[in-house]
């Protein structure tokens, strides 16, 4: 379970980056409570001292030397009193006190008496004791000490560096563990992210990557790369459908082509028959190369290159190139072309596509409906943008139907006979889709309604 | 078609072929010639350059075109296409883009920077919509995506080879005894006026300019209602009987002529 590779993950290393800042936060911080305790506690026996021996000073001055050394040869006996006293005459020998000498000098000062001083006070012999103490000369050339045993700030100073050392110890401990426990679970997500990829990379294309639901980063990430592979297949499998229905759509023309020119050579007949044939034989090659030029013709519009070339178009001169185009069709199969173009409508785009958009919905409109119908070509300004109708009172397309008549070969079961080869509106929504143009089909009660929201233009 | 002896011929002979002008001695015909009166009204013994790579490809032309009566040079490379239209003088050439060596683009780009201005029609099938673009402003006269119809090639060629010298300043077109005057909008036959709507007047005016020259349907919608692309509906007929019935019904002779699976003509016998 323990691997390597738990040592080399970001988490680990940034677990262990924090650890040494941590740990050098808390060398700092035992310094200091160092220092200051054992400052503090030094005053507090520079303080106790000098009482002291300022009382035996004042008493010694008021009611003479001989009242201190009663009051030193009490205190020495008395068990509760831990300090160290000595009073000694001008010569220095020792009047009174429990230590046998001291260097006759005025003030503070620090340090360490022998293992007999020890005994004799009835103290274990330790190197960590001490006497710590203040000496000040009295008149008569008396020389009065008093001392301590620091061992209380000496414990107390050991006893902060071992908490310390222990404590850092245990917050080491917990930091390794922590960060090991923490660098385990971004690993198994990162695992999940990379089995998945491989899965899919394998071809199992449905495989997504578990999400918690916690929103952070990489459940962020994982939902993210999730709607990467669900767009990737939705991509792939309509690519898949594209395919098949191409395969589909050609295999019978081609069949017909076929069959012809095999019902020719089987049959032997005129040189007349023969010419029919090799007409029928041309017909269907060249609708076959239609729809290899409109399927191009669509790849070429998604792949988007044609933005590169957007101008300024004018849309109302569009639209009356189509309707002085279409108005004379329309009516020669007995149906009416309404048209309404307000001048002057401009828009950002590519001209020839509009047009071949425009052209497609007219076209539709005309061979979709019968004879006696009325079309309307509607363009108009709105807040939003520009806004187009093409509307017919045909058929119209039933309402379950609408979403998928912009697909790739997508015919209504009542029109597969007739001619077209199903891209026409594929090609429509591929320009629609480059230019940014929401399409809807609506009912015209009766027919279809195409409405175009072209998107505003800065 | 005589489709493997050329190949091999490309395979053994120079590149650069200087074909005899004589017809095809089997004097079989292409889809789209079946009619005599059109094969008369293209300009025989012109001499032109086809410069393509694919040798299928240019047999097809080749022999349809030396079946016209035209001369015919064929270059497999765009090095000796460049070599050949810089060197002779073609009343036409027909250029594909992607060559070998140099590609089409830059052989018509380099022609036009040296003054040669013999019309060039751009054989490709490089159909994308910004490619014609580019191709025309290259400086070619016509761009023809393949595949095409050997009649659409001829047709165009017919366009591009009598193409009238810039006498855009002409303003009134005469053909027969039907005259349009381009300043007053106006066409009358036999002194009669005819009421012609504008996109009819389009269509009348590229046919009277292209008098008694094969216009292709596809021609028509690319020079008449500027549309690059293949309607779905009858939108040439419907206008070209409209018109008919306007310029010839009543008239006795007929000026606009059908050419079944070719296209149209205006001309006064």
């Amino acid at each position: 379970m323990l691997n390597s590779r738990i040592f080399r993950t970001i988490s680990f290393q940034l677990t262990a980056l924090f650890c040494l800042i941590f740990a050098a936060c808390l060398v700092a911080l035992l310094f200091t409570t160092y220092l200051t305790t054992y400052a503090a506690l030094r005053t507090q026996m520079q303080t106790d001292v000098r009482s002291q021996l300022n009382t035996l000073a004042e008493e010694a001055n008021s009611d003479g030397v001989d009242t201190i050394i009663q009051d030193i040869k009490e205190r020495t006996v008395s068990a509760k009193n831990s300090g160290f006293y000595f009073i000694g005459d001008s010569s220095g020998q020792k009047l009174a006190g429990n230590i046998d000498s001291v260097a006759p000098v005025d003030g503070w000062s620090e340090g360490t008496v022998g293992e007999a001083t020890m005994a004799k006070i009835g103290k274990s012999p330790d190197e960590d004791h001490e006497i710590w103490g203040q000496g000040m000369h009295l008149p008569g050339g008396y020389f009065l000490y008093v001392g301590e045993d620091p061992y209380r700030l000496l414990a107390a100073q050991e006893s902060i560096v071992d908490s310390f050392l222990w404590s850092a110890a245990l917050a080491l401990l917990l930091a390794v563990a922590a960060g090991y426990l923490a660098s385990r679970g971004f690993l198994r997500r990162i695992d999940d992210i990379n089995t998945t990829s491989i899965a899919i990379m394998d071809g199992k294309l449905k495989q997504r990557i578990p999400v918690r639901g916690t929103a952070d980063e990489i459940d962020r990430l994982s939902a993210n790369l999730n709607r990467l592979f669900d767009s990737n297949q939705s991509l792939l499998e309509s690519l898949k459908q594209v395919s098949s229905n191409i395969a589909h759509d050609l295999r019978s023309p081609l069949t017909r082509l076929r069959q012809g020119l095999e019902e020719a050579k089987a049959r032997p007949a005129s040189n007349n028959s023969y010419a029919k044939a090799i007409d029928n034989a041309i017909a269907e090659s060249d609708q076959l190369l239609a729809t290899f030029a409109a399927l191009l013709r669509i790849a070429q519009i998604e792949s988007g290159s044609r933005k590169a070339g957007f101008k300024d178009v004018d849309l109302s001169r569009l639209f009356e190139r189509v309707a002085e185009a279409y108005r004379a069709v329309a009516e020669d199969q007995g149906k009416v072309l309404l048209v309404s173009v307000p001048e002057n409508v401009h828009y950002f785009g590519d001209g020839e596509l509009l047009l071949q958009m425009i052209v497609n919905l007219v076209e539709n409109a005309i061979r979709h409906t019968q004879a006696g119908a009325q079309l309307s070509l509607i363009l108009n300004t709105t807040e939003a943008g520009p806004r187009s109708i093409i509307a017919d009172t045909g058929p119209g397309i039933p309402a379950e139907q609408r979403g998928r008549v912009f697909e790739h070969f997508y015919r209504l079961d009542s029109s597969r006979t007739s001619a077209g080869n199903g891209l026409g509106l594929a090609l429509v929504s591929a320009i629609a889709t480059l230019h940014g143009i929401q399409l809807t089909l609506e009912d015209n009660c009766p027919g279809l309604r195409i409405v175009m929201a072209f998107p505003p233009q800065k | 078609m005589t489709k493997q002896t050329r190949t091999v011929d490309k395979m053994t002979a120079p590149d650069v072929r200087v074909q005899p002008t004589e017809p095809d001695s089997a004097g079989r015909q292409l889809p789209g010639t079946k009619s005599g009166i059109e094969k008369a009204r293209i300009p025989a013994d012109m001499k032109i350059l086809i410069i393509e790579d694919d040798a299928r490809m240019a047999d097809y032309v080749v022999r349809g075109l030396k079946e016209h009566g035209h001369v015919v040079d064929h270059a497999a490379n765009g090095k000796d296409g460049l070599f050949l239209a810089a060197g002779e003088r073609y009343d036409a050439l027909i250029v594909d883009r992607m060559l070998p060596g140099v590609d089409g683009l830059t052989i018509v780009k380099m022609l036009r920077a040296t003054g040669n201005q013999s019309p060039v029609i751009f054989l490709t099938t490089m159909g994308g919509i910004d490619d014609r673009v580019e191709g025309l402003n290259a400086g070619a006269d016509d761009y023809l995506v393949k595949p095409f119809a050997f009649s659409e090639l001829l047709a165009r060629l017919g366009a591009v080879l009598r193409r009238p010298p810039i006498s855009q300043t002409k303003t009134v077109l005469r053909v027969g005894d039907m005259e349009m005057d381009l300043l007053k909008r106006t066409v009358t036959r036999s002194g009669r006026a005819i009421d012609l709507q504008p996109q009819e007047f389009k269509l009348l005016e590229y046919l009277m300019r292209s008098e008694g020259r094969v216009v292709t349907r596809t021609m028509l919608l690319e020079n008449v209602w500027d549309f690059h692309f293949d309607p779905q509906t009858s939108i040439v007929e419907t206008h070209v009987s409209r018109l008919r019935a306007k310029i010839d019904k009543g008239f006795g002779k007929e000026l606009l002529k059908t050419l079944r699976g070719v296209g149209y003509t205006l001309r006064a016998e």
